[in-house]
């Protein structure tokens, strides 16, 4: 059972935080749920929820591949909310849960065919909670010879919010909205 | 949250709302997790504040030796002024 109640979605008059819902619930990531509770901060619920959609939908870094490391994140965070939660625009565009799970568990492996820009991504996203002492200036070396810095930036940033908003989440003790469970 | 995550459950939130509103409570817990995330980025790219306590305008080096992993004392660097 969920520590806070969210606000039931008609007490939300912001037009705004409204739009942001409506954006959440047709990319499947957040559903309502992660907005409804946030609404009880009005004040940061409109800018975390842009920054949750812009960093994971927008950006210059493949979509599906944010998608990938969002639920590595989520899983490792033992976030039952957003490892539930898929995103509609990255399945459209072919993502897979066997290549998700491929990109949980077994990126390093050449067997499943991510490219070394890919393996390094999830490394870094891998690495950032578990041991960040291991991405030390080699390992942004190796990141810089894949990526620009902009597309660095962007997949830092996209790692620090969503690990956070997953931990928030986790800490209430969510889960999706029965109709969006993909996860367990 | 970030150090014990499995802490914080039922009779954590009973004892939270002792002191707190459930809207608050919301508003503590969104605040920590944006913090408890970029803090740890912010930390890979091992970079420091661009002004020492004494309000100068500081170099990388000398600002990481003030806020770094074996920082001085900020009240004595301010003091020494």
């Amino acid at each position: 059972m969920i520590h806070i109640a969210p606000l039931p979605k008609e007490a939300i008059a912001d037009p705004e935080l409204r739009a942001l819902i409506a954006e959440g619930e047709a990319l499947g990531v957040p559903d309502d749920l992660f907005p409804r509770i946030l609404a009880r901060a009005p004040e940061q619920a409109v800018p975390l929820m842009r920054a949750l959609l812009m960093s994971h939908a927008r950006g210059n870094v493949d979509h599906k591949l944010k998608e990938i490391m969002r639920i590595l994140l989520a899983r490792f965070a033992k976030d039952k909310y957003f490892a539930g939660l898929r995103s509609a625009k990255a399945r459209a565009m072919g993502l897979i849960e066997q290549r998700i799970d491929d990109g949980c568990f077994a990126y390093e492996d050449n067997a499943k065919g991510f490219s070394e820009a890919e393996k390094c991504a999830l490394r870094y996203a891998d690495l950032m909670f578990l041991d960040a002492g291991q991405i030390d200036k080699a390992f942004y070396d190796q990141m810089k010879m894949h990526w620009s810095e902009a597309q660095i930036m962007e997949l830092g940033a996209f790692i620090a919010f969503h690990y956070g908003m997953q931990m928030f989440m986790r800490s209430l003790g969510a889960v999706p909205l029965p109709s969006r469970s993909e996860d367990e | 949250m970030s150090v014990n995550p499995d802490a914080v459950d039922a009779a954590f939130f009973d004892e939270l709302r002792k002191h707190y509103s459930d809207d608050e409570i919301v508003e503590l817990g969104a605040f920590i997790g944006f913090n408890l995330g970029y803090h740890t980025f912010f930390g890979t790219l091992k970079f420091y504040p661009l002004f020492a306590p004494d309000g100068r305008l500081v170099s990388q080096t000398e600002s990481e030796k003030l806020y770094g992993a074996a920082p001085v004392s900020l009240g004595k660097a301010g003091a020494a002024e």
